[in-house]
């Protein structure tokens, strides 16, 4: 049987593990300008990093986006995935096809519709301008908000059909059994609905987290020059700077980071799912 | 042109060491998509190299990928291209690598004709323009004479640039606080104070056309020939020569060490060198040609090229120094100016 394993095994060792593990020896390297970048076994890197407040900044901006996507993504999932979830109607899968229908175009195409829509003569402007109600052009394009939006509307399918294949395994009479009891359908979701589907909210937002954090063409589309986070400051680093020892530090520091908040958060969220 | 069939074969040879041999017709151009491309293949690949039997794969991409590629298959005994085009800059950067094949007039006849100060040991020059000052003719009524005059409080948050042009701007700046293209360290002081004047950064040349179109920016710095291409486009912009001086940029092509083809690779940099491949994209594209035989319009010559006093003025970057401190000048542009 574990023979079974074997080419998808091959497949991640050859395509996965290797690169990571030249990515890492890479890190260890000096940069040089004349010669790009000089054997060596040093931190420097990572130290450089680490103290440097420019990229603890762009780590905190990243951070503070991934969460903040992640949070919305839930709130505004959960509801979307309760309702999917519970449908009984012929055009179920429709409404599957529906949510999954922004992951159907590429991220930077659907970027370019985000920029025709948020840019200063883009349809948000045009339309609050004809009805009078601004003047000068609102900067809605190369903002947090804007980069937030785009990022929310690549990671919602993924949390909802997270979610709703979650709540779908909840039977439908411990909700009724619940309302029998005397709960209302607030104490009802808070004591019997939510602790039940605490498995698919760690799986959700653990992939949701994933992915906003290692976000690349929204930040660098909708977030314009001057929005940092750091899959496009690896990139910078590697190809702008061709500083590739200091480009493969930062990409490791991203993957710790991501790594260690993945794990803390699913054992918390675990450990409270299983305590009920 | 740059079918989806000839980026198969690209990505097949590039897979399969060996293969490409066994066609020994075969160029393989790492090129930038687009006009640029459009032509090559319509005055170059087709008309020159086509009748002598070899055939020209483009590898269409952006620049910065194309240099990674260099660097990454730099101890491959078989590279992926023949051709490989970039900028001046980077090409410098890129040959300090030592990853380049000589190129003499011995295999590329046609640079006898190319304008001196434009050779390089390395490379041949493909197109050249001059980095300028673009103006709104409605909005600045008298036109800029200098890079200083963008620095004017009466044109507080009109002034624009572009991201990817932080090294020439560092260089505009450096002139204007005094300095030279060999050290811009002067540049910061004043580029902190264009900052302050609420100067706006935008990522991309098409997101700096789009706000120079909308009047949301008034000037800029940019080459001359994007300026004539925009003009053409509809985009409100007239140039002004810079009484700093003007800096060149040159579109370079050069012979990657382990390119298959190396024989080929050097006949197509002497066929992009013939004058008639030249001034079609003079004409569509505003680059001057490099070789002294290439005959422009007048009219079309006056608007792209520079006057012979503006000319003797024309600055070269100072690839060393670029080369040597271009991170620490990228971290000064992301860390201080953007932030």
């Amino acid at each position: 049987m574990a023979a079974l394993l074997l080419p998808a095994t091959l497949l991640v060792l050859g395509l996965l593990v290797a690169p990571m593990a030249m990515l890492f020896r890479i890190s260890l390297n000096e940069y040089s300008a004349a010669q790009m970048m000089q054997e060596a076994l040093t931190a420097e890197n990572y130290l450089r990093a680490i103290a440097d407040p420019y990229y603890r900044d762009v780590l905190g901006t990243t951070l503070g986006v991934a969460l903040a996507c992640t949070l919305l993504a839930l709130l505004l999932g959960f509801p979307a995935a309760y309702w999917l979830a519970r449908m009984q109607s012929r055009w179920k899968s429709l409404a599957v096809i529906l949510t999954l229908f922004p992951l159907l175009v590429g991220n930077v195409v659907r970027a370019a519709g985000w920029m025709a829509l948020l840019g200063r003569d883009g349809a948000i402007n045009a339309a609050l301008r004809s009805l009078g109600l601004i003047t000068e052009p609102l900067a809605l394009l190369y903002t947090t908000g804007a980069v937030i939006a785009g990022i929310l509307a690549v990671v919602a399918p993924y949390m909802i059909l997270t979610l709703a294949a979650v709540i779908e395994g909840i039977p439908r009479q411990v909700e009724e059994a619940a309302a029998n009891l005397g709960a209302g359908p607030l104490t009802g979701f808070r004591r019997v609905v939510l602790p039940l589907a605490l498995p698919g909210v760690a799986a959700g937002c653990v992939l949701v987290f994933i992915l906003c954090m290692n976000a690349y063409a929204t930040p660098v589309l909708l977030g314009g020059p001057q929005f940092k986070m750091m899959a496009p400051a690896v990139y910078d680093q590697f190809v702008r700077g061709t500083n590739w020892p200091f480009g493969a530090a930062l990409a490791f520091i991203l993957l710790v980071v991501t790594l260690t908040l993945t794990i803390i958060g699913s054992t918390v969220l675990g450990r409270h799912s299983r305590s009920r | 042109m740059f079918t989806r069939r000839s980026a198969l074969a690209a990505a097949l040879t590039a897979g399969l060491p060996g293969l490409a041999t066994a066609q020994s017709g075969q160029v393989v151009v790492g090129t930038w998509g687009g006009d640029y491309g459009d032509l090559l293949a319509a005055n170059i690949d087709k008309p020159i190299l086509g009748p002598r039997g070899l055939e020209v794969v483009q590898d269409v991409g952006p620049q910065d990928p194309r240099k990674t590629k260099l660097i990454a298959e730099r101890q491959a005994r078989r590279g992926s291209m023949d051709v490989c085009c970039l900028s001046d800059v980077d090409m410098f950067t890129m040959a300090q690598q030592g990853v380049f094949e000589p190129v003499e007039e011995g295999r590329v006849p046609n640079l006898a004709r190319a304008i001196p100060s434009l050779k390089r040991p390395y490379s041949a020059p493909h197109i050249y323009s001059a980095k300028v000052i673009l103006y709104n003719p409605a909005k600045v009524p008298t036109p800029p004479q200098a890079y200083a005059d963008l620095w004017d409080p009466k044109y507080r948050g009109r002034v624009g640039l572009v991201d990817i042009l932080h090294l020439q701007n560092m260089e505009a700046a450096s002139l204007v606080a005094g300095g030279t293209e060999h050290d811009y360290e002067p540049g910061k002081k004043k580029l902190m104070e264009l900052r302050s004047l609420d100067v706006k950064v935008y990522p991309s040349n098409e997101a700096l056309a789009a706000a120079l179109k909308s009047e949301e920016v008034w000037l800029t710095i940019m080459w001359l020939a994007r300026g004539f291409m925009w003009k053409k486009a509809g985009i409100p912009v007239e140039h002004a020569v810079p009484a700093e001086g003007a800096t060149s940029i040159c579109f370079e092509m050069a012979v990657p060490k382990n390119a298959r083809n190396r024989d080929g690779a050097m006949a197509y940099l002497n066929a992009a060198l013939d004058a008639r491949a030249q001034t079609a994209f003079a004409d569509r594209m505003g680059y001057a040609p490099t070789v002294t035989d290439a005959q422009l319009p007048p009219e079309l010559a006056r608007q792209i090229s520079l006057t012979p006093e503006q000319q003797a003025k024309l600055r070269t970057p100072d690839y060393e120094y670029i080369a040597r401190n271009q991170v620490a000048l990228i971290d000064f542009w992301n860390k201080e100016f953007k932030r």
